[in-house]
């Protein structure tokens, strides 16, 4: 059982006590709920009448039972109905729109600009107090509240490629609606639908407490709550008692239904919840004392990091070095660890994951060694943005919408430099122009959406090189621009390294045509480790593990009759391989290699390979 | 049935307008996102569009698969013109084109099997009687190379590569003629596109398909088409055999777009400064004259005279420029 069925067990069992009593009403042991009882008005819970007795001295216990009977079918029954119509309604006029959208859901919105009270009351004053008017007064009201939601569901979901899919594949409209978009626009439906369930619990017992519900001596509860306001001074119990059912029943149906969307959402729903609910890291991250690095020491040395999520390591033993003013390109699918290992760099890694081992020995500006991996937040803040700074892929969504680019560069550079006025000013519009953005003087007051998708990635850009970092990171900066833009922006970024010679750079990218393009040195990983490294031009020319060997030679490049496919998927996390993750999709793989991980090789001085048959790849 | 040669589905001048209002009371304003397209499909060939983000490609599929009605110019499938069909007929034509989208996580149903959605199809047309659509969407499963037991299982169970295999099981399910492949790779990683790439090349095929094949990768598009449709700003401006086209670009866009392709093996730096300047024209407020004048390195006044015609350059082969010539150079290897 999934945990998410499981969690409908409490709440699915207590609605179902709920409704058995109710429905069990007659056959159950109750006394007469018109038994009057004279003498005894007022009496307090007794063994014979475990709630009390009321102000006629009626059994408590068996009017609740009753009252329970009226209110929930007339609120759920209401529920249930105003669903149906609304449902119906909403699905119709968000997806055929035009016409038929004027004549479903805006005409049901008309029923929205009366008051909702006054509605109730002038449906049972035309029919007469009684339940069926109350469920049709109740009915109409709610109708427009869920053909709204289903309308705004619906208009989301029509859009969706396995809609038109569906379209395409000639599938009758009516059709569509119930088999593929109903089932998507359910998750909303179910958060109405308790919200509905309540409201009409709360307007029942309203109405019933003006007299204009159901009909004495039937109980319900807002009838018992309006009989037990009088004798409020008297009997305070009595009010308890049916504003306990009330509450219950509603807080339950509310969760319910909150556990039912979960359930049926085919998704396994992560483990979310609060920041401070999460468990903290282990070992709490202490300020570290920053050692003088050695002279000639590279700008950043990771030596076998891992990252891990739990107990589940995503990323194993990664190695990697850059010089100043070198550009290494890290390379792999999606799930390599690619992304991770970047963001690892900037203290950026979401909260789940930490760092679990090795180290990323960075060395300052002043010629110090600090180890990225061990650093606390407050001295990550420090290098963030000032020494270390990361572009990434989705400008657009890196930005924010509503700042003007200008002031998100001021910020920027007001974070780590005492600056401001003029010479900020001055300092804003010179990066932009930098960067090539048009007429800086103008455009540093336009806001993220009034730049086309290059010229926010040159902001974007112009953020990341505000305070001239040393190391810039750069995660899939140009895989969502198109081809001549892409060009624009690589070009861009060869102009930096021009313009500034000791920045180094990480270029993570799946493209291998970028990275022959823009990289000096190519780390690829997959599955989360290293498998090769190397100076571009040797790699491409002779890789020496059967991974680039065949990553190169997937790249419709080659001009090959048949692409050659690299054939099953990389495995997940949870079920790596034992021996060499690449074992099962290579074709030099022997029995070596699925029973024990390849240590690394150095083919050449300056080049790694973690493979045994390296020498049998090129 | 029309004789053999002719093509399976022609586009004739097509045009789709999406006008709209900038403010409340604004006036509406035309917004061309294809214009003046004709383009035809044979059975068995397969055409690739190439062309930036906001040229038209997309919108140009949408409406060869009938999902989109143009506002100027006709469709016409095997003969037929597809704005003359009632609902009710164009849903019946339908079984004979179908489509493959780009992105493999939005275009399955989460909620229902894989099995049951390429069932849809066989039921909805009657491919094949009730009792047999368990075989045949096993049959179909195969086809793309994925195990048979995959039909009982929901999207999110799969990867990008294995979504798209089943994406186009499901457009296979009703024995189409044409397919409408709308960037079926560019979400996949590079050793599953090839996969993917592969498994489209042994359709055509094995089921001698009409495709039209939309992307923005040139070594892709190359890879996979006979012929090759550049766009530019809801324009052809070239239009013709592959290893002409991508050979010898006769159309100044055409060379741009070859030249900013990231190759493997790059070219010599000088010639970096080949990198095409500006970005695409808003397509609100088009360019004078020839759409790419103002991003051209060979503009010059007489471009802005008038919108050059397609005309021919060689055998099959036409592009709109009035400097059009085939050049040999910005070839990626």
């Amino acid at each position: 059982m999934k945990a998410s069925t499981r969690k409908l067990i409490l709440p699915g069992t207590i609605v179902a006590l709920i409704v058995a009593t109710v429905i069990l009403a007659p056959v159950l042991p109750l006394q007469d709920t018109r038994g009057m009882d004279i003498p005894h008005r007022f009496a307090g819970p007794s063994a014979a009448h475990w709630l009390g007795q009321d102000e006629f001295g009626r059994d408590v216990l068996s009017r609740l039972i009753w009252g329970g009977r009226a209110s929930l079918f007339i609120a759920v029954g209401s529920a249930v109905l105003a669903a149906i119509a609304g449902t119906t309604l909403g699905l119709l006029g968000g997806y055929f729109r035009g016409v038929v959208e004027l004549f479903t859901v805006r005409a049901a919105e008309i029923i929205l600009c009366l008051p909702p009270l006054l509605l109730a009351l002038l449906v049972v004053t035309i029919l007469g107090a009684g339940t069926w008017p109350l469920i049709l007064a109740l009915t109409i009201l709610y109708t427009p509240n869920y053909a709204r939601v289903v309308y705004a569901a619906t208009q989301q979901v029509r859009g969706l490629d396995f809609v038109t899919a569906q379209r395409a594949m000639g599938t009758h409209p009516l059709k569509i609606l119930v088999r593929t978009i109903l089932p998507n626009v359910l998750p909303p439906l179910l958060v109405q639908m308790s919200l509905v369930v309540a409201s009409a619990m709360v307007i029942e017992s309203g109405l019933s407490f003006l007299g204009l519900g159901v009909v004495p001596p039937t109980p319900s509860w807002g009838l018992m709550i309006r009989a037990a306001r009088g004798a409020m001074e008297v009997a305070p119990l009595l009010l308890v008692w049916p504003s306990l059912a009330l509450a219950g029943t509603i807080l339950t149906f509310n969760l319910l239904c909150d556990r039912l969307q979960s359930a049926l959402d085919p998704r396994a729903v992560t483990a979310g919840g609060a920041l401070w609910l999460r468990p903290r890291s282990r070992e709490a991250k202490k300020p570290v004392t920053p050692v003088a690095a050695p002279a000639e020491a590279p700008l950043l040395e990771i030596s076998d990091m891992s990252i891990a999520v739990h107990d589940m390591e995503l990323v194993r033993r990664v190695s990697l070095t850059v010089r100043p003013g070198e550009t290494v390109a890290l390379v792999g699918e999606s799930g390599s660890g690619k992304t991770l290992t970047g963001l690892a760099m900037t203290g950026l890694l979401p909260d789940t994951l930490r760092v679990t081992g090795g180290s990323a020995v960075y060395t300052t500006r002043d010629g110090t060694a600090v180890d990225l991996a061990k650093l606390d937040e407050e001295g990550i803040r420090k290098l963030r943005g000032d020494e270390i700074s990361m572009v990434f892929q989705d400008a657009a969504a890196s930005l924010n919408p509503v700042l003007r680019i200008g002031d998100q560069l001021g910020e920027a550079i007001q974070a780590h430099h005492q600056i401001s006025g003029e010479a900020l000013q001055k300092r804003i519009v010179d990066l932009l122009r930098h960067v090539g953005i048009p007429d800086p003087e103008r455009r540093h007051r336009a806001y993220p959406h009034e730049l086309s998708g290059g010229q926010r990635q040159r902001a974007m850009i112009a953020l990341a090189v505000a305070n001239s970092p040393r190391l810039l990171i750069a995660d899939e900066p140009t895989t969502a621009l198109d081809p001549t833009i892409q060009a624009q922006i690589l070009q861009l970024f060869a102009q930096l390294k021009k313009d500034t010679p000791g920045m180094g750079m990480i270029f993570v990218t799946h493209d291998l045509a970028v990275v022959a393009e823009i990289a000096d040195r190519v780390t690829v990983m997959y599955a989360g480790e290293v498998v090769e490294e190397g100076p571009v031009a040797e790699v491409f020319a002779r890789p020496r593990h059967p991974y680039t060997a065949a990553l190169i030679s997937s790249v419709p490049e080659s001009g090959a009759e048949r692409l050659t496919a690299i054939p099953g998927t990389v495995p997940s996390p949870r079920n790596m391989p034992t021996g060499c993750r690449f074992a099962p999709r290579c074709g030099f793989a022997t029995a070596e290699c699925e029973s024990r991980s390849p240590k690394a090789e150095h083919p050449a001085a300056d080049r790694v390979t973690r493979c045994f048959r390296w020498e049998n790849v090129t | 049935m029309t004789d053999a040669n002719a093509p399976l589905v022609e586009a004739k001048t097509l045009g789709r307008n999406f006008p709209t209002r900038h403010g409340l009371l604004g006036r509406a304003q035309d917004v061309w996102a294809v214009r003046d397209v004709s383009l035809t499909v044979a059975k068995g060939e397969t055409v690739g569009i190439v062309g930036e983000s906001g040229c038209g490609k997309s919108t140009l599929g949408r409406m060869m698969m009938g999902l989109d009605s143009p506002t100027k110019g006709s469709m016409s499938f095997d003969g037929r013109d597809l704005s003359t069909l009632s609902s009710a007929e164009m849903r019946k034509l339908s079984r004979r084109m179908q489509m493959v989208f780009q992105d493999p996580f939005g275009s399955l149903d989460p909620r229902r099997t894989i099995g049951a959605q390429i069932a849809d199809g066989l039921r909805t047309h009657n491919i094949v009687p009730g009792s047999e659509v368990k075989a045949e969407v096993a049959r179909l499963l195969e086809q793309v190379g994925l195990p048979t037991s995959a039909a009982e299982r929901r999207p999110h169970e799969f990867s990008g590569g294995q979504r798209q295999r089943i994406a186009v099981a499901r457009a296979l399910s009703t024995r189409p003629d044409f397919i409408v492949a709308d960037e079926p790779v560019s979400a996949l990683d590079v050793s599953i596109q090839a996969q993917v790439v592969n498994l489209l090349m042994d359709l055509r095929r094995d089921l001698d398909l009409a495709m039209l094949f939309i992307s923005h990768d040139l070594h892709v598009v190359r890879h996979l088409c006979n012929r090759i449709v550049v766009m530019y700003l809801g324009r052809i401006v070239e239009e013709g055999p592959a290893e002409k086209v991508f050979g010898t670009p006769s159309h100044p866009y055409t060379r741009a777009l070859l030249a900013a392709t990231p190759s493997l093996h790059p070219r010599d730096p000088s010639e970096g400064d080949k990198v095409l300047k500006g970005e695409l024209p808003s397509p609100a407020n088009p360019p004078s004259g020839c759409p790419f004048r103002t991003r051209c390195p060979l503009a010059e006044e007489a471009c802005a005279k008038g919108v050059p015609p397609l005309s021919p350059v060689g055998d099959g082969w036409r592009a709109a420029c009035i400097k059009a010539a085939p050049v040999a150079e910005g070839v990626p290897a």
